[in-house]
Formats: structure tokens, C-alpha cells, sequence
């Protein structure tokens, strides 16, 4: 088998079409900005129809070359993604046959855009994301990981080859490298090459993506719960409670992260069972949370009440049972056919929630401070309604806007900070395709190989700006009306 | 003395659009105005309607977005369209200076209000630190502020409402300019507060011939300070000329409609009913076509008002005096309007409510953190003692800070009283905070509140809301019951059953204050406390809301306790009234009585300082000094002493040293005060009516 190159035999077209365009765009970009510095400022004029009057002269010009030009440089890196689907094996580089990995991502992508695009007046806040391009850019960044996530957790799809399995003479070596006749898996090739453990990279990168995806929105969305069960009652009453429940955040918030990971995965602090009591503790807060929230608003039909919030509370207190019952640990006294799961990771979900809670109890009781004092809450308190409906059905859903932005931007960080935790080899087995775990070995070949490390980190960065984007979409959007 | 000369400001066939990404929004159309030297021209008409994007047009400061699109705006001959931005900043500020609602927002908070104000001749001319800081001294003095040094010393914090709004008409006097714009400058103001500083505003352009835009939407302030005044609505101004002309001539169905749905004190409540302005006000994309007040007017012919523009006339025989109106001369401006069947008011039942001797103290503690420090006592209700009957309306009347509003806390029960009781029905209840009273107490006293933007969630629906408040009064057995006692909550404040699935922030602000009134008769409420319910809606809509409380009063025999500043409506729609000062009651009785003399010094002062927009009402002006003094640290004997004008006939320095006792002037007539009978038979009526 030959070594794939990368961009194959369709890159003898492409590569110099899109380096031309590339080279014509940068340069209006800059001719564009140098001199709109010295021009003067732009006002809108309006046609005689009411449209808006385009602009004149050579920035006119310029702005009208710059937008074909950007659209040029898409349908190029378009043609990469979408040519490859058609043309045999090999023929299109590795580009190519990564883009073909991934077909099941791209149908699942384009049906999702253009189901929601289609339908976007009648989906709110999520429909209303389709009108910036920004959330639109970052929305399929994010949807992309996700889809990926989905298809190798689910169906084993995409990954080319067993993401634990070493092929001798493949350590580290270049992308596109053919891999010796007989080995198992889906391509004869390494497409992103080997790590030095004679691993596939590629697989790896994709098999880390479910490790992320699975664990970062869960562990913000109890970094929530933890947050608003507590951020909410120290907005509302004030006083005494919110003084001591700050401090206590301000106490969490000053102490180093990293060295509280490192102290909540030490095995002599495991044993004593600290990080286990602190699930028991910071995962109680679901229950709470649903258990109030239904309770405040059907009390006043306890039929309909109990008819709700029993299965409710039985299937979150089931969950909550099963995630913190670990065998071996000093929280270990269910049977074992009742425990739903083990969670080897439940120390890094802990210190992810331990930490990432105080943040969102403050901004929780920020936004509480003020729409506390709305005229609608006075409303409520007159016709006697008890503090938790008014906090969570007539503050909460009023708060919803900055708590969803400050949502995605989170599991960014959560995503970062279990890369971090994978980095340091914190709580997690050391052959973990995890993006963070993966970087670290590749850290110590980087000079020498760069290929190993630099996958996981460009898909964690993707991941990243992909959830920035989305939260910058979302608040854009969210302030129109 | 000028009137020969060129005008000042003189605006075009102004056009003014906003551009957004689905369509451009004219917010300006065909507007023309002049202002002399000397002269104020007031701009009046309802929210949306313009005013103030004249007055950014004027500015030259539309944001990105805006545009003028076409005529021309002239400034002492200039163009100002024309002007590069230098020229602009230059005239800004110095030739051209803008006064805007919020006086907080136009001061920097980081700023002592010396620098700020020598800031402006100092950029502007040049001047050196030194004789800047001696025309801010003489500027402030002007402006008739209380130790002029110190303030210059001061940040904008430490000065209150209508200290900033003083400072903010100093800065925009600073490099005497020939133009002052004001945006709605008193709207953030008390009444007595904003009866000072119009006057001031008033003394200053005599003094140092200032004109002005006076932008508004309470024609008796307009009344009061201008010379000129021109009408909007919806982009377009549809009447314009003097005062006097406009006033007492007007020429267009809109001010005709808009001056039928204000209350006057001067006139008789059964003769001249409020009508309401049927309609809602048009969105600016969705204007008809021709005259844009055409679906709302009385006069209205169809083919003829709507079948394209039309222009300013003309109106015969007044200076000045144009109308927007094709039918103008046909229609007979004299013939009174048509009334409504006249409704009964509703028979004066048993005492519901009872206050006696209410008091309400907070503590208030120097350090909230450990509760070390001194503590001090905040006397926010002092001694309230008063009845309320059945289908009674009894208003109370005052100034932020006298206490209503927690009077209104207390009675709802989300403060208990200190001491003294509230009985309803001869059960105590002051002392029983919300969460303990039963469910029957609470749906009998409700609360109507002021700001109809804030009154609903704005992430529930409609019929939610309504149904919660059912819910929480235990009425309806099942949730089929409870939909339809909303859906008849709904026709009873008139508004569509559609309305049940819509969002809060698809209603407009006089909609959603219904909404609010059908969730407080959820319960079927006997006492509704009503909050200053119509303030915040535009003048139109206030007759329709007003109207509709009357209407269920009289359905419900309900008691109305009536929270009010404006006097014209409390006089309109209230049997008796409360006029509290500084959590004191100082005066109470019937509604004749308190609005006739003898009165309480502090009412005298709050009637003669509501702006009336009747040419024909002569009105004694009395302008109170200085603020209302803080109740965290109330002045010593009488809490009114340092405002009134009446002290120095109370003999031995009484007023300094002893709160005054209630006393019984006629039957249920209550006063609080010094001044002996025959002083207070002496008085004269604030209000007169001009023989005609």
C-alpha cells in the first residue's frame, strides 16, 4: 500500500485554486482596513424602495471582492468535504477520507439545519439562533462533536480502528501511513498516523470526543442545580444567609483548582471517603431542585401533586442511589442488581461540580437581587404565595436568558478543565482516548512528532469556540426581539 | 422685544427613519416647526409618537441606525444636516444644549459636579479653571440650589432627584446657549419638586432669553411653560400654534380627543366624562393610509381621509395656526360630546377597613454585616387612623417617601404593623403577616400596581397567571373550572378570550394593566389597593383603565383605596381623601372638602403644583423650597415645617416644637395642623375657574 498523501489526487486542483483565493482575500482584508482608516465614516442612505443603498467607490469595490472571495474559500473547503463522498478510495488524500469517516456527521448536520432552518419561526429562542451566523457557526461546531460523539458511542461508527490497539512499526509515524496487510480495521491506513504507543490517532480523537461530550454538560448541569438551589434563596431573603452562602463560594472560589483536584484524587484522601460524601451531598441537589419545584406549584392539588412528583422523585432518587453507591468505597450498601452504574470517574465529576457551582450561585443570586424586586413578585407575595414557587416559577424562568448563555460558555470550561484533569493524569485511566490524557503523551514527543498532540487539541479548541460562539449566538439573539 | 428677527431653529419637512434588517421605520414625517428667539415651543403627543427623535434629529445624534431622509433642519440659518462632525461638537453643548429625563443618567458618576460643570466652557471657549469655576458658582446659584460651594464639592450621589435635575439645567446653562431641548425633564420628579423646577426653568429662559423645545406628554405642563406648542402623533404633527389657539380653538380631532381624556380639576366629574380614545395607537409599519389618526377619529370619512396625503393647513384668522385635518372647517368644534349614559355610583355601604392608630417603624442598623453600630429608627407610618367603607373610593395622596407605600405593605401583610391595628371586618389582621392569614383575607385585599411592564411575568401566559391566582384562592374544583372563570375574568376587564395564550410582551401597557386588574378580582376582592395604576400609561389609555375600576366598583361594591399623586384624577374619581407627608396624615376628608379651603399648607401646595391644561383655570403658585426631608431623619415637630410658607403665622415658634394634633374641622374633615381657625379661614382657593 502506498502512504496517502493529503490532499491526494484531487488537491492538484484544489490546492492552488483555494491558496489563490486565500492570497486575493488577505490582501483586500488589509488594502479594505488600511483604508477604511482613512475614508470617511459610513452613513446608511436608502433607495428610493426603502432597501439600503450599497456603498461606493474603491471600498465599495472592495467589500463587493471580499464577500465573493469568502465565498470561494467556503465552496473550496466545501469541495474537499463533499467531492471525496463520490470518488474512490485513496484518491482525494486523507482529507478526503476523513470526510468520508464521517458521512453519518455530515447527514445528521445537514438535517438538522435544514429541518430547524425550515421551521425556525416556531422553535423560540433555538430558532432564533438560525438568524445569526455566528450561533449558526458555532452551533455546528458544537452539533459536530456531538454527532460524532453520538455515532461512535452508539453505533461504533467513524473510528477506524480499536483505539486501544497497538500495530507494531507504526509508532509514530506520519498521517496517511499504510498500516501491514492483515491488521483489523475499517481503512489500511492511519489516517492522522501513529501516537508512541503505535496507536491510531484519528480513533482516538474520535473515541475521546464521547468521553467529553458525555461528562461536560452533565457535570455543568449539576454545577447548575448545586448553583440555583443555592443561589436563589440567598437573592431572595438577603441577609445572613447570603452573607454566610458567599463567603462560602468566595472560600471555594479562592482556593487553587488544581490543587484541589489533586487532593480529592489522592487514594489516602479516597479512602477516607471525603470525595464520596461530597457526591452524596452535591448530587442531593437534583432531588431538591425538582422535588420543591413541582411541590410549590401543585400543592395546592395534592392528587395531581403526589400523581406528578412520585415517579419524578423515584427515578431521580433511583439515578441519585446508583451514582453514589460505588463498591469499594465507603458509600457501598446497595445490591448490586439495584445499582443502575458505576461511574469509575466519579471523583472528576465531584471537583468538576465542587467547583464550577459557586460561579453560577453567584451570578443565580445577582440576577435574583434584582428581579426580586419586580412589580410581578409583589404580585405573587400579595396573593400569598410561599418563597420557593416565587423563586423558582416567578424569578428562575425570568433569569433564563444570561443562565443559558453562561450554560454553554460553562461547559467550554468544564471541557477545558477536564482536559486539565486528563493533563495531569487526575482520576483517569492512563490509556484514556480523553482529549486532555491524550495531548499530555503527546506532549513529551512534541518537538520530535507533532502529529500525536495535535489532533486532540484542535478538536478540544474547536469544541470550545464552537460552545463561545453558540453562547455568543444565543445572546445576541436573546437581547432582539 | 425680538420677534422681528430671523428664527433660531427653524425645521423643515423634517423626515426621519430608522433603518433595520427587514425594513426602514419612518419615525418623523413631514414635520415643520420654527422657534423665535426667545419663544418655547412645546411638543406634546403620546409614547411613539416622535417627540423625541425631533429632538435627536435636532441633535444630529440618530445612532447608526437612524436617518434623516429628507427636508432640512436650520440652525440660526444654518444647516445642520450639513455641518461635518466638528462643526457639530462645537455647536453642541454650547449653542445647542439638551436636557433628558433621567438626570442621573445624564451626570458621571465618577465626576464631582464642579468638574463637570467647568468642563463646559472650559472646552467650549477656552476659559481658564479659574473663571470657569466662577460662572459654575454663579450658574448654580442661578439655579437656586442651597449652599452653592459645597454642591460644586459634591458627586452626583450625594444630591438628590431634584438637586441633579437642577444641576443638569446649570450644566446645559453653563455656556448660555440659544437653544435648550428638554426631554420630558420633570417626568422622574415629584409633583412639588417638578412645580420648582418648571418654574425655574421658566425664570431662566426669561433671564438669559434661552429658547426652547419643550418635549412633553402633560399638556398642563406645556400649558404652564410654553408659548407655542404643536401636536404629534404617530410621526406626524397634527396641529400646531399658540397656545391659547390650540387650546381653546383646537382645530384637529386628536388634540380634541386627547384634551377629552385628560381630567380636569375644573370641571364637573358628572358633565364632563373621561372619554377614552377608542383604539390602540398605530406601529409605525403599520400606518393606514392617508390620515394616520383616521381608524381612531369621530369625524372619520371613508374615501375621503384615507385616500392619500395630507397636508398642514392653514386655520383662518389665528397666527400661525395650522391643522392636519381635511374636514377641519366642517366640523363643529363647540358641540359638546356625546355622553355615555350616565352611571349611578354605587351605594356608600358599612365600614370594611379600619385603621387604628397604625404605626410602622423600621430599624435600620449602621452595619448590616455583624448589627454593630447605632441603630435608627425609620418612623415610615405614623399614627394612621382612618375608615374605609364599602364601594368607597378613598384616595391617598403624597409624595415618594410619606409612606403609602408601606402603608399599602402593611395592609397586604408583607410587613406587620409596630403597633396600632387594621381590622377588617373587626378582625384584627395587622399583626398577622401574609403567610399566616387564611385564604380568604388574602383574595379580599388585592393590589393593582403602577408599572404595567413589570406587573406580569413576562415568561408566563396571560391566562396563566390568572389561573395561578385562582389556584392559589382555592376557586374552581378542577382545571376546566378554573379556565372558564378566567376566560370570564377576561370579558369583565374587556379584553379579548384570544388574550388567554399570549405573552405579556404582546400587549400593549394599557392591555396588560387589565390583565393585572383581572388577576387582583381572581378572588373576588373586596379591598383593591391601587397603586398609582394609570401613571405610567400614555394619556388616551388612562381614561379606558380609570374607567374600567369604576365600572367594577360599581359591580363589586368594592373598596378602592386609590394611591395617587396626580390631583386631577383623585378629584375625578375619589370620595375622600388621605394627603399624607412624611408618614403623617396631615389632612383627610371628603373630596370637596380637602380641594376646598381651608386646607392643609402641604395640600395648598400640591394643588396649586399640578400642571392643568385649562386656559380658563387660574391657579395660585406656590413653590415649596427644597426637598422632602429623609424619614430617617425627619425634621423636629411638625414633619412639614421646613417647606411651608404658613409658618411664620403660628406664633412661638409652635410649628418647630410639637407635632400638631388632629383636629376635626367639619364632619370627617381631619387636620393636622397649627395655624389657628382664623388663618385658615382666610384662605383663598388655589384653583379658580376665570368667569367666563
Amino acid at each position: 500500500m502506498e502512504p496517502l498523501t493529503w490532499t491526494g489526487s484531487l488537491g492538484i486542483v484544489l490546492n492552488p485554486f483555494l491558496g489563490i483565493v486565500t492570497v486575493l482575500f488577505l490582501v483586500s482584508l488589509v488594502a479594505q482596513t488600511v483604508g477604511g482608516l482613512f475614508a470617511p465614516a459610513v452613513t446608511l442612505q436608502a433607495n428610493p424602495d426603502g432597501t439600503l443603498q450599497t456603498r461606493g467607490g474603491v471600498l465599495g469595490i472592495l467589500e463587493l471582492a471580499m464577500k465573493y472571495l469568502l465565498v470561494a474559500i467556503v465552496g473550496g473547503v466545501a469541495a474537499y468535504i463533499v467531492i471525496p463522498l463520490f470518488i474512490p478510495y485513496g484518491s482525494a488524500g486523507i482529507v478526503g477520507e476523513i470526510s468520508k469517516r464521517f458521512l453519518p456527521v455530515w447527514i445528521a448536520l445537514v438535517l438538522t439545519y435544514s429541518l430547524s432552518i425550515k421551521y425556525k419561526r416556531r422553535l423560540g429562542l433555538y430558532g432564533k439562533l438560525f438568524d445569526s451566523t455566528v450561533g449558526m457557526i458555532g452551533f455546528g461546531l458544537v452539533m459536530f462533536w456531538v454527532f460524532t460523539a453520538f455515532f461512535v458511542g452508539v453505533f461504533d461508527m467513524i473510528a477506524t480502528h480499536d483505539y486501544l490497539s497497538q500495530v507494531s512499526g507504526l509508532k509514530n509515524k506520519v498521517p496517511g501511513v499504510p498500516v501491514p496487510e492483515g491488521t483489523a480495521g475499517l481503512t489500511p491506513h492511519y489516517l492522522l498516523g501513529g501516537d508512541n504507543l503505535a496507536r491510531d490517532v484519528f480513533s482516538r480523537v474520535v473515541s475521546g470526543s464521547v468521553f467529553v461530550i458525555a461528562i461536560a454538560p452533565l457535570a455543568t448541569i449539576f454545577a447548575f442545580m448545586v448553583g440555583i438551589t443555592l443561589g436563589l434563596p440567598a437573592g431572595y431573603y438577603s441577609g445572613r444567609l447570603d452573607t454566610t452562602l458567599s463567603f462560602i463560594a468566595n472560600l471555594i472560589l479562592a482556593f487553587p483548582v488544581i490543587l484541589l483536584f489533586y487532593l480529592l484524587v489522592t487514594p489516602e484522601i479516597v479512602l477516607t471517603g471525603i470525595p464520596s460524601y461530597m457526591a452524596a451531598f452535591l448530587f442531593v441537589f437534583p432531588l431538591i431542585f425538582f422535588g420543591v419545584l413541582l411541590n410549590s406549584r401543585y400543592y395546592t392539588q395534592p392528587a395531581k401533586r403526589t400523581a406528578i412528583m412520585v415517579p419524578v422523585l423515584g427515578i431521580l432518587g433511583w439515578l441519585y442511589l446508583s451514582i453514589i453507591n460505588q463498591p469499594g468505597t465507603v458509600i457501598d450498601f446497595l445490591p448490586a442488581w439495584f445499582d443502575l452504574f458505576d461511574i469509575s470517574i466519579l471523583v472528576v465529576f465531584v471537583s468538576v461540580v465542587f467547583v464550577n457551582a459557586p460561579t453560577v450561585f453567584r451570578i443565580v443570586r445577582g440576577l435574583t437581587l434584582d428581579l426580586r424586586t419586580r412589580d410581578y413578585v409583589a404580585a405573587a407575595q400579595t396573593r400569598g404565595e410561599g418563597a420557593w414557587y416565587i423563586m423558582l416559577w416567578e424569578i428562575l424562568p425570568n433569569a433564563r436568558g444570561p443562565l443559558i448563555v453562561d450554560f454553554c460558555l460553562r461547559i467550554g470550561y468544564t471541557t477545558i478543565l477536564l482536559g486539565t484533569l486528563g493533563f495531569f493524569g487526575l482520576g483517569l485511566s492512563s490509556e484514556s482516548p480523553d482529549w486532555g490524557s491524550t495531548i499530555n503523551e503527546g506532549r513529551k514527543l512534541l518537538l520530535v512528532f507533532a502529529h500525536p498532540a495535535l489532533p486532540p487539541a484542535i478538536a478540544l479548541m474547536s469544541l470550545v469556540l464552537g460552545l463561545n460562539l453558540l453562547a455568543d449566538g444565543l445572546r445576541e439573539e436573546s437581547l432582539k426581539d | 422685544m425680538l420677534d422681528t428677527q430671523d428664527p433660531i431653529l427653524e425645521i423643515d419637512k423634517l423626515s426621519i427613519s430608522f433603518f433595520t434588517r427587514l425594513r426602514e421605520i419612518p419615525a418623523v414625517m413631514d414635520f415643520s416647526a420654527k422657534v423665535m428667539p426667545g419663544e418655547a415651543l412645546g411638543l406634546v403627543g403620546e409614547s411613539g409618537c416622535g417627540k423625541s427623535t425631533v429632538a435627536l434629529g435636532v441633535m444630529q445624534d440618530l445612532g447608526v441606525n437612524g436617518r434623516i431622509v429628507g427636508g432640512s433642519i436650520k440652525f440660526k440659518g444654518r444647516d445642520l444636516c450639513e455641518m461635518t462632525p466638528e462643526e457639530l461638537r462645537d455647536i453642541r453643548g454650547s449653542e445647542i444644549a439638551m436636557i433628558y429625563q433621567e438626570p442621573m443618567a445624564s451626570l458621571n458618576p465618577a465626576m464631582k459636579i464642579g468638574k463637570q460643570l467647568m468642563e463646559v466652557p472650559m472646552i467650549h471657549e477656552g476659559v481658564s479653571e479659574k473663571e470657569a469655576y466662577a460662572r459654575a458658582l454663579e450658574v448654580v446659584t442661578d439655579v437656586k440650589l442651597p449652599d452653592p460651594e459645597r454642591m460644586l464639592k459634591s458627586y452626583p450621589h450625594q444630591l438628590s432627584g431634584g438637586q441633579q435635575q437642577r444641576i443638569v439645567i446649570a450644566m446645559a446653562l453653563m455656556s448660555k446657549p440659544s437653544l435648550l431641548i428638554l426631554d420630558e425633564p420633570t417626568t422622574a420628579l415629584d409633583v412639588t419638586v417638578e412645580a420648582a423646577v418648571v418654574k425655574l426653568v421658566k425664570d431662566l429662559g426669561q433671564k438669559y432669553g434661552t429658547s426652547m423645545l419643550f418635549i412633553s406628554h402633560n399638556l398642563g405642563l406645556v400649558l404652564e411653560t410654553c408659548d407655542r406648542i404643536c401636536v404629534m402623533y404617530s410621526g406626524e404633527a397634527v396641529e400646531r400654534g399658540s397656545i391659547e389657539d390650540v387650546f381653546d380653538e383646537m382645530q384637529h380631532p386628536y388634540t380634541q380627543a386627547l384634551f377629552r381624556s385628560i381630567p380636569l380639576p375644573g370641571a364637573d366629574k358628572n358633565a364632563r366624562p373621561l372619554i377614552a380614545i377608542p383604539g390602540n395607537f398605530p406601529l409605525p409599519h403599520e400606518r393606514p393610509q392617508g390620515c394616520n389618526f383616521g381608524p381612531r377619529c369621530d369625524y372619520f370619512e371613508a374615501g375621503r381621509c384615507d385616500a392619500g396625503f395630507i397636508p398642514m393647513t392653514q386655520v383662518h384668522g389665528n397666527d400661525r395656526h395650522q391643522t392636519r385635518c381635511l374636514k377641519h372647517v366642517e366640523i363643529d368644534w363647540s358641540a359638546p360630546p356625546e355622553v355615555a349614559e350616565k352611571k349611578e355610583k354605587g351605594e356608600i355601604g358599612p365600614v370594611v377597613l379600619k385603621m387604628d392608630n397604625l404605626k410602622k417603624y423600621y430599624e435600620v442598623a449602621a452595619n448590616a454585616l455583624f448589627g454593630g453600630g447605632d441603630k435608627k429608627v425609620v418612623k415610615a407610618n405614623e399614627t394612621l387612623s382612618f375608615e374605609a367603607r364599602e364601594s368607597e373610593t378613598l384616595a391617598i395622596v403624597g409624595e415618594s417617601g410619606c409612606g403609602k407605600s408601606t402603608f399599602a405593605k402593611v395592609l397586604m401583610g408583607l410587613e406587620t404593623a409596630t403597633e396600632g391595628q387594621i381590622l377588617l371586618d373587626n378582625n384584627s389582621i395587622g399583626g398577622t403577616a401574609i403567610e399566616n392569614r387564611d385564604t380568604k383575607t388574602v383574595a379580599d385585599i388585592q393590589m393593582v400596581f403602577q408599572n404595567p411592564f413589570d406587573t406580569l411575568n413576562p415568561s408566563m401566559t396571560v391566562g396563566r397567571q390568572i389561573i395561578r391566582a385562582l389556584e392559589i384562592f382555592g376557586i374552581g374544583e378542577n382545571d376546566a373550572e378554573r379556565k372558564d372563570r378566567m376566560l370570564k375574568l377576561l370579558d369583565l376587564v374587556k379584553l379579548p378570550r384570544a388574550f388567554a395564550d399570549r405573552m405579556p410582551r404582546q400587549l400593549s401597557g394599557g392591555q396588560k394593566q387589565r390583565v393585572g386588574i383581572a388577576r387582583a378580582f381572581a378572588g373576588d376582592a373586596r379591598i383593591v389597593v391601587a397603586d398609582e395604576p394609570v401613571s405610567a400609561l400614555d394619556v388616551s389609555v388612562q381614561a379606558a383603565v380609570t374607567d374600567l375600576l369604576m365600572e367594577i366598583q360599581r359591580e363589586h361594591k368594592t373598596t378602592l383605596l386609590f394611591i395617587s399623586h396626580d390631583l386631577s384624577i383623585v378629584r375625578y374619581l375619589s370620595d375622600r381623601v388621605m394627603v399624607m407627608y412624611l408618614g403623617h396624615v396631615v389632612e383627610l376628608g371628603s373630596t370637596d372638602q380637602v380641594f376646598s379651603p381651608p386646607y392643609h399648607p402641604y395640600t395648598e401646595a400640591l394643588l396649586s403644583a399640578v400642571p392643568i391644561a385649562d386656559t380658563s383655570v387660574q391657579k395660585k403658585h406656590i413653590v415649596l423650597e427644597g426637598d422632602i426631608p429623609s424619614a430617617m431623619n425627619p425634621p423636629s415637630g411638625c414633619p412639614f415645617q421646613t417647606r411651608c410658607g404658613w409658618k411664620s403665622k403660628v406664633a412661638g415658634g409652635l410649628c418647630d416644637k410639637e407635632i400638631p394634633p388632629v383636629r376635626m374641622l367639619a364632619d370627617g374633615h381631619q387636620i393636622k395642623c397649627h395655624l389657628s381657625d382664623a388663618d385658615l379661614a382666610d384662605m383663598e382657593p388655589v384653583i379658580q375657574i376665570a368667569a367666563e
